[in-house]
Parts: structure tokens; C-alpha cells; sequence
């Protein structure tokens, strides 16, 4: 009903100064668990382009005869958890060397022999894709005859999957922190609005309007000072954001992604405002429960 | 329709209402009359249920007042009307807003709403101030603006604090006729007040306190 609406407006205009600081600290504390979630997805979007392009060289050893190479490809081929493989011939190693660092390749000329191993290059299935089951899948193949070493980024993979695991729990006590901070700003706020209408309030009662009548403008009060405090919390992010990417050594470069980092999809936006918005209710629940407590 | 049984209420242990007994049947006019400190609005508050009896049961349209759950309370004040000693209208709405409040509490259109203010306003004679604050009246006009708004949804009790309070003779009996007329119609009318004119005129139940007691009770004088 119209109404609760103009209500709403004319408690939020009736202390603008309260209301301004409480959307700025809810903005401000939104803002810091947006960079938690915006590390988090960035990262776990990371995570993921890194599993999809995940390789595996099978390094021979150099004693191997040919046909045994062929027979040792068409093995691994059959293997269920390989998508695809290419043969890397040790004279292609040498030539990719020599493309990759035209400056050293003077080293290899001293050596004489061509020191570098042949390879299988394996792109494996989906569903190894995850370092316990590429770890369990290497170990079989070290056993096969004809191969030295089986290499993959494991490390890396197991790290960052390890720092996404910190990143969620951290998440989630920062933000459940965060969160009870917003929800005690606005509820001082809407408490004060409440007190400095408590005889207008008192008059509404008298008059047979019901708890939840008088309470729903203050209730919306809430949710538009969350709900703006959100907003402005994407735009304090997004203005960051596209500072640090201004600067020389951005934190997308540094970490080696070619992708960089990206903002938050549109729905999670929509959701960052939800939150807001939720939390904005629940402070004003809390202040006119409180009220109603103190005298019916 | 009201009845108060050995009620007591004390402020700060000190008895504004002591024992008090009294039966008030449907379609009657009261007048409580006393003198100042003696519990008259006290007495309209606990049946408004904007206070509680520290002893006693108070019955009203068959409920119990001490009883009742507070969900209840808007429900029961919204078949009563009530004038306020201290007017009690909200200083940031129109004049028109103050009246149609209760409607607007109860979802009543906006065209019923319309027409009842407009009715209600018209009774006491402040139509041409519908839209003004209430701040830019003066007390009498005030009160008839809470005395519209206590009948504006056409109450079964009327409760009236000194509703002539400010008013001058001539309009004091102008609110008296009307509340007769709203009595006539079947409204439940108590009027508390200590206008000697009022008295003379109303000639009707007469109880009379003092010291939070009850003095006399006194029928018609026909
Ligand atoms: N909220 C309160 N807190 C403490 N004491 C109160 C309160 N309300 C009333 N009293 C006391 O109760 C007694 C009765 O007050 P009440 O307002 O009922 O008198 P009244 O008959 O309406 O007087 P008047 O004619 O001046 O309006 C007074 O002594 C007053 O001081
Ligand atoms: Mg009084």
C-alpha cells in the first residue's frame, strides 16, 4: 500500500544523517566481503580453466626401440582416463627448445648428443581432472616399461585448490561477521527512527492499527537502506577494480592470468543487493521486536 | 457492554482508581464527573485497554479486558472511539489524515473513506481545515478534529476525555447535541468532564469520583 511507502521515505528523510551513516557502514562492510567474494570466484574460475587445460607429459626413457614406442602410444591411448595424446619426438623437443629459447640453444650444442627425452603430451578425461586422481593415475603409469617420468603441474593445481578451501571458510566467517555488523548498524539506525516516532507510534496503536501495520514502513525502511547500501558496495568494487587494473603489476597479471579478473557476473550482483536488502530487513525486525517487547 | 469489578489501578503504588464498581448498560450516556486528579482518565484508559487493572476484571462487549491477548487489543479498539484529554493527533499529517486514520488502520476504500471523513469533519464543523496540520489550529478546533476521528467509523462505545474542554459554550453544546445524536443512533456514550453546563444539559447518569473513588451514581432526573 502506498502508505507503508510514503512511510518508509518519511523515516528515511526524518534522520538523514543516521541513515546516511549506516548505508555507508553497510556499504563499506558489504564491500569488504565483495572482495572475498570477488578473490573466491576469481580464483576458483582460475582453478577451473587450469583443470580444463590440464596436461600430462609421459617422458620416454632413451633406450626404448621404436616399435616399442608405437606400442607404448597405443597403451596409453586405451587407457579410459586419457582424452588425447600427441608423440613428441626427441628431434621435436630439440626443435621446440631451440624455438623457446633461441638463446640458450648454444648449450645444447656443446652437449653434442640431443639430451632431450621424446614424449607423450596427454590431455586427460574430465573426470581425472583432480589432483588425487591424476596423482593415483601417474603412479601406474611410471610403472609401464619404456617410461622415465611423468610430469604434470601438481603442485600448482594442489595449491590453488588448497587457497579455495581457505578463501570459502575465511568467506564465511568474515562474511557471517560482516553480515552481523550490517544488521546491528541498521538496526541502531531504525531504532532510532522508532524512538523519535514512539508517541506517533503510540497513537497508531490507540487508534486499532495492528503491530504488523506499524511495523511494516520501518520494516521497508530496512530494506532500502540495505538494498542501497549494496548497490553502493558494487560500485565502491567495481571502482576498485578498474583502478588496480590501471596500475603498472595488476594483481591479474601478477598471478599470471591471461584472462584477468573479472567483476561479478550480473546475477551475483542482483544477489550481493538481495543480501543487502535481507539484511536490512532483519536489522529493522530486530529494533521493532525489541520496541514491541519493551511495551505493548 | 461495560462493567468493572472491585478494579484498582495505582501509579507508583500510590491509588489513582480504588475499588471501583460500576455497570454501564448498551445505548446509555454517562457523564464521570470529578475533580482533577480524581482518576476519570484513568478510569477511560483501562476501558480503552490503553492501560491495565492492578486488581479487578473489567468486562467490555463480554471480553476481559486483563485477559485478552495483546493481538486482540486493535481489534476491540477499533469498535470504540476515543476523545483524548490531549488530543493526541499526529503532528505531520493533514487534518484530513488524522481523521481517516482509523479507516486507513482497517483497509477501508478510498472512496468510504472520503466520504465518512468528510462526514465526520462536517459534524464539528472544521471541513474548511481538512487539509491544514494540526499545529496551525487553535485548541478548540483540535479537540473537534479528535472528536471527528473518535466517531469516524461509527463506533459502539464512544469514550470522550473533557472533549469541551476548549471549546465556548456555544460550541461545547453544539459537540453535546451531537454526542446525544450518536447516542440516539445506539452508541454506547461516556463523556468525562466538569462542565457544570454540560451537566445541566446532558441530564442523564451522572457518576461522580473522587480520590480514585466512586462518590455517587446518580440516575435520570425525569
Ligand atoms: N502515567 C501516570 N503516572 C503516574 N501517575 C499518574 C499517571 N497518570 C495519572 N496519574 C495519577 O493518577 C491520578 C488520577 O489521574 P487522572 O489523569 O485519572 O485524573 P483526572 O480525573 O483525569 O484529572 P483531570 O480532570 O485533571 O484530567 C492523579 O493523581 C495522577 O497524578
Ligand atoms: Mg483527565
Amino acid at each position: 500500500m502506498l502508505y507503508w511507502v510514503q512511510e518508509a521515505f518519511a523515516n528515511i528523510r526524518l534522520n538523514r544523517t543516521t541513515t546516511v551513516i549506516a548505508v555507508a557502514t553497510t556499504a563499506f562492510t558489504l564491500a569488504c566481503f565483495g572482495v572475498f567474494l570477488l578473490l573466491y570466484l576469481n580464483l576458483k574460475e582460475m582453478a577451473d580453466s587450469l583443470h580444463e587445460d590440464f596436461q600430462v607429459v609421459v617422458y620416454l626413457s632413451d633406450d626404448v626401440a621404436a616399435q616399442d614406442i608405437s606400442k607404448l602410444r597405443q597403451t596409453v591411448k586405451e587407457d579410459p582416463g586419457v582424452e588425447s595424446l600427441t608423440y613428441v619426438s626427441k628431434e621435436q623437443a630439440l626443435m621446440d627448445f631451440r624455438e623457446q629459447f633461441p638463446a640458450e640453444s648454444h648449450l645444447l650444442d656443446g652437449l653434442g648428443e640431443n639430451p632431450l627425452p621424446a614424449s607423450f603430451e596427454v590431455t586427460l578425461a574430465p573426470s581425472l581432472r583432480s589432483p588425487p586422481s591424476v596423482t593415483r593415475w601417474a603412479e601406474r603409469l611410471r610403472g609401464l616399461p619404456g617410461v622415465a617420468e611423468v610430469r604434470y603441474s601438481r603442485e600448482w593445481v594442489e595449491n590453488l585448490t588448497t587457497m579455495i578451501g581457505y578463501l570459502e571458510l575465511a568467506g564465511f566467517a568474515v562474511g557471517a561477521v560482516l553480515a552481523a555488523a550490517s544488521v546491528t548498524i541498521i538496526a541502531s539506525t531504525i531504532r532510532l527512527t522508532l524512538y523519535a516516532r514512539r508517541e506517533e507510534i503510540q497513537i497508531m496503536r490507540l487508534i486499532g492499527a495492528t503491530p504488523a501495520f506499524i511495523t511494516i514502513p520501518y520494516v521497508l525502511e530496512g530494506a532500502v537502506l540495505g538494498a542501497i547500501g549494496s548497490l553502493l558496495s558494487l560500485a565502491i568494487l567495481k571502482g576498485g577494480l578498474e583502478f588496480m587494473k590501471l596500475q603498472p603489476g595488476a594483481p591479474g597479471q601478477v598471478l599470471g592470468l591471461e584472462t584477468g579478473f573479472h567483476f561479478f557476473p550480473v546475477q551475483v550482483s542482483l544477489l550481493m543487493v538481495l543480501v543487502g536488502l535481507v539484511l536490512g530487513c532483519a536489522g529493522s525486525l530486530i529494533s521493532v521486536l525489541d520496541m514491541g517487547r519493551a511495551r505493548v | 457492554m461495560i462493567q468493572l469489578f472491585h478494579v484498582s489501578k495505582y501509579y507508583d503504588r500510590r491509588p489513582a482508581l480504588s475499588d471501583i464498581n460500576l455497570q454501564i448498560d448498551k445505548g446509555e450516556f454517562v457523564l464521570l464527573i470529578g475533580p482533577s486528579g480524581a482518576g476519570k482518565t484513568t478510569l477511560l484508559k483501562l476501558l480503552f485497554c490503553e492501560e491495565r487493572p492492578d486488581e479487578g476484571q473489567i468486562l467490555v462487549q463480554g471480553r476481559n479486558m486483563a485477559r485478552m491477548r495483546p493481538s486482540d487489543v486493535p481489534f476491540l479498539r477499533r469498535t470504540m472511539g476515543m476523545v483524548f484529554q490531549d488530543f493526541r493527533l499526529l503532528p505531520k499529517k493533514s487534518v484530513f489524515e488524522n481523521v481517516a486514520l482509523p479507516l486507513l488502520v482497517q483497509g477501508a476504500s478510498t472512496f468510504e473513506t472520503r466520504r465518512r471523513v468528510m462526514d465526520a469533519l462536517k459534524a464539528v464543523g472544521v471541513e474548511h481545515k481538512r487539509d491544514h496540520r494540526p499545529m496551525m489550529l487553535s485548541a478548540g478546533e483540535q479537540q473537534r478534529v479528535c472528536i471527528a476521528r473518535a466517531i469516524v467509523n461509527g463506533p459502539i462505545i464512544l469514550l470522550a476525555d473533557e472533549p469541551t474542554g476548549n471549546l465556548d459554550p456555544d460550541l461545547a453544546a453544539e459537540i453535546i447535541e451531537l454526542f446525544k445524536a450518536i447516542n440516539a443512533r445506539g452508541t454506547t456514550v461516556m463523556v468525562a468532564t466538569h462542565n457544570r453546563h454540560v451537566i445541566e444539559q446532558v441530564n442523564r447518569r451522572v457518576v461522580a469520583i473522587s480520590q480514585g473513588k466512586v462518590m455517587m451514581d446518580k440516575g435520570y432526573r425525569e
